[in-house]
């Protein structure tokens, strides 16, 4: 009897943690999708209606739009720039170890710092990037206040700050090719760019996918830089699917709707995941 | 095996006294939470302390409200977890409407004696403001801070100007020749005004709001379940702030960041309350000279100038263990010795009637004259109307506000018209 407790003993602290903080939030965020509930008064069962709204809700899915927006300029820049980089610290410079470190310093430092930053950066009249477009005789931009740029903005924004992260991944992928590889290659009299695509691409495929999952599901995250800086703004630009539902949950206290639309983002995340997976194994 | 039994069961009694929500030892009859800055805890152990050393058996105990991101997430986790306080005294009017639905505050009206208090407090517009729909009072009108437009002296006289500008003509008069290229880099650096372009809805109640109450003569935004704002005044502050965007006399730029453009000059004038006296006395250059006035009106405008008020107020939750000991303890709050303890210790303006010829207040005022302006619009004050919907409303409206004033992507008319529509919207759902 003792000996037949003792695996459940075990396996209980991770059980109990599993079903307080994950198994049960996420049976009450899908009950709730089918009632409304403002906090404060009992919830009211309303069927699919909350489902209904969220295909109606032309906000939700600019939202979505905006996600993808910031995801399609995001992702890329992070990729060539983070592997260029990490490219570069894998040659033997000086102040190697320096440079690594200096990379990585924004990806430690609050996002809510980093966005008031790069606010003082982007400012129109005071900000060094137009008081420098200005120097070399350009006009100014609206970084955060037109609604053609304040999204390329935040995600160069978000690149600088998360691009260490993947520079040291990359560093770790860059790091387990063969160097031998290289060695035949030169005697074959390839040139820098044939070892860095027909090498060095395929032997780090795997980091590449690593790194595209993450920052697609970081970005999927986006919050922080468009609350602290643009609050969703100039015309709903910049509202990200996770500030909408934030705004549905923690403005209104529609809890309900809110589970929804959070319950959907989810499933959507999950549909873009798998078929990365499909592609990335399919190019293996 | 004993040994681990034992702290088990330490571990199951600890989990157990933490889930209590009681187990804090309720020494107090009554628990008031007030708001959490310096002022106003200052003020709350002066008034409770009195109060105990006059009621030894009726003891009362304070807290500042805890720190949270907002006073009304806090409020509103005490809801959920069953521990809010007897009394808070720093409820904002837009949300309790949906807490009276939800049944948590106690109906005052029904407290002996509450109503005569109220009468006598208060003038038949507040009164009707802070009723609810249901008919009764779940609030007591305690402090206000009225918006209105802060304008550098020194500024307007330069311009060539005897007086702030009144009329929304007047404020482009202004704007226009207050307007500079400082740095000749061909893009304006010194505006006459600024608001706040974040969307947010809250940030209507610093321009829109009190230029339509103004323009309205304080006129609601919804009645009856229906949007009322979509008519002459509403239109008319749309095409004003549309303008002031427009010609660059308001930058789109958020200028929060920086450090204070009114102090440093970079703007004449704000759309702000009374709180700023202290900060401007604190910190602005020397010779630096400042005072308030009305909100803008529209061109011939007759009669009173509204303004929002930024009431909060006082509630007494359903959890009160003794409402009529609150409310006994609560009308030593609101009496007059109190209410200008109050002004003394937080220049802050108690919500009360006649408050700027009350001989009472005359010695604060004249020591405070940049207060007494403040007072003397308090009889022309709104605060926000009875809906449970009323930030999605203003929430709505913002959103219009934004494509219209400041992006210029609708015309007024139609950017009230999308408004109103969307706002009767909410009422049907």
């Amino acid at each position: 009897m003792r000996k037949k407790l003792i695996p459940y003993l075990l396996v209980a602290p991770y059980l109990i943690h599993f079903i307080i903080f994950v198994a049960f939030p996420v049976g009450f965020s899908i009950y709730l999708t089918f009632n409304n509930w403002n906090i404060i008064s009992p919830m009211e069962y309303t069927g699919l209606s909350n489902y209904k709204r969220l295909f109606q809700d032309n906000i939700f899915w600019k939202s979505l739009l905006n996600t993808l927006i910031f995801l399609a300029i995001h992702i890329p820049l992070q990729i060539i720039f983070a592997l260029f980089i990490a490219e570069l610290l894998n040659q033997n410079i000086k102040f190697r170890g320096f440079f690594r470190a200096a990379f990585f310093l924004p990806v430690i430092v609050s996002g809510v710092v980093v966005t008031i930053l790069w606010q003082q950066l982007y400012g129109f009249d005071t900000g060094l990037l137009n008081r420098m477009l200005v120097k070399i005789g350009l006009g100014k931009i609206g970084w955060l206040t037109d609604p053609n740029w304040s999204m390329p903005s935040i995600a160069v924004m978000a690149t600088w700050k998360n691009v260490g992260l993947y520079i040291v991944l990359f560093l770790v992928g860059l790091q387990t090719v063969p160097p031998q590889y290289y060695e035949a290659a030169e005697l074959e009299g390839a040139t820098h760019l044939q070892k860095f695509f027909r090498i060095t691409l395929p032997m780090i495929n795997p980091t590449i996918f690593m790194v595209v999952v993450l920052s697609t599901i970081g970005g999927f995250s986006l919050f922080i830089e468009p609350y602290v800086m643009t609050g969703g703004g100039p015309l709903n630009s910049t509202i990200s699917a996770v500030l909408y539902i934030y705004k549905q949950g923690f403005f209104y206290y529609h809890m309900g709707y809110a589970a929804t639309l959070g319950f959907f983002f989810a499933l959507l995340i999950l549909s873009v995941v798998m078929i990365q997976k499909k592609f990335v194994e399919k190019d293996k | 095996m004993k040994m681990i039994k034992k702290i088990l069961l330490l571990i199951v009694f600890v989990f157990l006294i933490s889930c209590n929500p009681d187990s804090q030892t309720r020494n107090a009859k009554i628990i008031y939470w007030c708001s959490n800055n310096t002022e106003e805890i200052e003020f709350a152990r002066y008034i409770v302390g009195k109060w105990n050393k006059n009621n030894p058996g009726e003891k009362v105990m304070f807290q500042a409200v805890p720190e949270g991101q907002s006073s009304e997430e806090v409020i509103l986790a005490a809801v959920v977890g069953k521990t809010t306080p007897d009394i808070y005294s720093n409820m904002w009017e837009g949300d309790v409407e949906s807490y009276a639905r939800a049944g948590i505050l106690v109906a005052l009206d029904t407290l002996d004696g509450f109503k005569e208090f109220l009468n006598e407090r208060c003038d038949s517009m507040v009164i009707d403001e802070v009723t609810s729909s249901d008919g009764h009072i779940y609030q007591i009108p305690w402090k206000i801070n009225p918006i209105m437009l802060l304008y550098n002296s020194s500024i307007i006289n330069e311009l060539g100007f005897s007086e702030p500008p009144k009329t929304y003509s007047d404020f482009f008069n202004a704007s226009k020749k207050f307007q500079k290229d400082n740095d000749g880099d061909g893009y304006i650096d010194r505006w006459f005004g600024y608001a706040e372009v974040l969307v947010t809805w809250w940030q209507r109640f610093f321009d829109f709001y009190p230029l339509y109450l103004a323009a309205s003569s304080g006129a609601p935004l919804v009645k009856n379940n229906k949007a009322v704002f979509n008519n002459e005044a509403g239109v008319k502050v749309f095409e004003f702030l549309q303008k002031m965007y427009n010609c660059n006399y308001f930058p789109k730029e958020r200028l929060s960041a920086r450090q204070d453009v009114f102090l440093d000059g970079v703007i004449a004038t704000r759309f702000t309350g009374p709180w700023e006296i202290s900060h401007a006395e604190k910190f602005k250059p020397k010779g630096f000279d400042y005072s308030f006035q009305n909100i803008p009106v529209p061109d011939g405008h007759i009669g009173p100038v509204y303004t929002y008020g930024d009431p909060k107020n006082i509630v007494i939750f359903q959890t009160c263990p003794d409402p009529s000991l609150a409310w006994k303890f609560l009308k030593s709050v609101l009496s007059e010795e109190s209410d200008l303890k109050f002004l003394e210790i937080t220049n802050q303006l108690p919500h009360r009637k006649n408050l700027d010829t009350n001989p009472k207040y005359a010695g604060y005022f004249t020591k405070n004259p940049k207060m007494k302006i403040f007072a003397e619009q308090a009889k022309y004050l709104k605060g926000t109307d009875q809906s449970p919907v009323l930030k999605e409303v203003f929430d709505l409206i913002s959103q219009e506000y934004e494509a219209c004033v400041i992006y210029g992507k609708k015309t007024p008319q139609e950017a009230l018209n999308d408004a109103e529509k969307a706002v009767n919207l909410l009422f049907l759902k």
